[in-house]
């Protein structure tokens, strides 16, 4: 028989993963009403129980979380808001004490940002800094959290202790993978760090930055002016980690530019694959970066190019 | 009326310095050399 996936909410992210998962599962789509998770929770009541359920829908995830791990369902979740990420984690305990697992922040970053990272990873005999750059927007959804990420307060990890500064703020310019190039990036309200820090908690600093416009900044405190568009077609993310290899201070970047919702699906459809075929078998909640044990694998697996940036560093 | 004038010269001003210290200046300066070469799969797994 095959395996059951309930996905929540039919955006740009949860069709695609539900198109990824097709071939191989059994795939549900619950239809969600914007400010009624009653009805959402109810509706994926009919869809449990599911060996998997993909939440893509922010309002109402935690409840819909809640009653997915009850139902014995592992939780898969791109969602990035630092709000719905912390609420996911905070569901350890119920999901340990069930035996399933809670992917939070299976996006592009958070998401491939934390392999990518696990990855590089790799390459060191001691990591002391990750640095996440992102590009671009997926969804509507997405835009929106994009818009209020730079008014909100940027969390990063800085020697030993979590450092809040305002979003908007510590512009620098980051190289990104073609064909996006240079763009500058600021700090913003994110759950990078949140997820990539208890995989790395010896590192010195742990920040992320995402690309914005004098215009995003200027009018980051004002309502969105126009509707977001449908989806952005142009993003990429950027991943420096620095270290120690032997005696020898290394710097080493990853990158990969892909459509932020193609790039969100590929993942969360791996992640949801990886849990059905007994890959990721951690029970409890945390980011990509706790929960994979093959990075390099899991990129494979999700079908993005990525790429390395070699010379000189930025 | 010179207060309100006056207040709303101040907002002004403020409004003026935030916008420019807020956009003013670029992020850094680009790569000189290198460029970015994607992974084969042998080496990224």
């Amino acid at each position: 028989m095959a395996p059951r996936v309930a996905v929540v909410g039919p955006g740009a992210v949860g069709r695609r993963v539900a198109e990824h998962l097709a071939g191989s599962a059994e795939v549900v789509v619950v239809a969600r009403r914007p400010g009624k998770w009653e009805r959402s929770v109810n509706e994926l009541a009919l869809a449990l129980p599911a060996d998997v359920t993909v939440l893509t829908a922010s309002e109402g995830a935690r409840r819909s979380a809640m009653a997915a791990i009850d139902s014995g369902s592992h939780v898969v979740s791109p969602l990035d808001d630092p709000v719905e990420v912390a609420g996911l984690l905070a569901l350890d305990a119920r999901a340990r004490a069930k035996g399933v697992t809670v992917a939070a922040g299976t996006a592009m970053a958070p998401g491939l940002s934390c392999v990518l990272a696990l990855r590089l990873a790799e390459d060191f005999d001691r990591v002391e800094e990750v640095h996440v750059a992102s590009f671009g927007t997926g969804g509507p959804a997405c835009a929106r959290r994009h818009h209020a990420a730079l008014t909100g307060l940027s969390v990063d990890w800085v020697d030993g202790r979590w450092v809040r500064r305002p979003g908007g703020s510590g512009r620098e310019l980051v190289w990104f993978p073609e064909p996006v190039g240079g763009a500058d990036c600021y700090r913003v309200s994110a759950a990078d760090s949140m997820l990539l820090q208890p995989r790395f908690p010896d590192c010195r600093r742990i920040t992320s930055r995402m690309a914005a416009t004098r215009r995003d900044r200027l009018t980051s405190w004002l309502p969105m002016m126009r509707q977001p568009h449908p989806e952005g077609l142009v993003g990429a993310v950027r991943v420096e980690v620095r270290g120690w290899v032997g005696s020898c201070a290394t710097t080493r970047i990853l990158g990969a530019a892909r459509p932020p919702a193609v790039v969100a699906a590929a993942v969360s459809a791996t992640t949801a694959r990886w849990l059905l075929e007994g890959r990721i078998t951690t029970a409890g909640a945390g980011g990509l970066a706790s929960l994979v044990a093959a990075p390099g694998e899991f990129i494979l697996d999700t079908g993005v190019p990525v790429a390395s940036f070699e010379g000189a560093a930025v | 009326m010179k207060a309100l004038r006056r207040t709303l010269l101040a907002v002004g001003a403020t409004v003026i310095i935030a916008g420019v210290v807020r956009l003013r200046g670029t992020g850094g300066t680009p790569p000189k050399r290198g460029g970015w070469r994607e992974l084969p799969p042998d080496e990224l797994a």
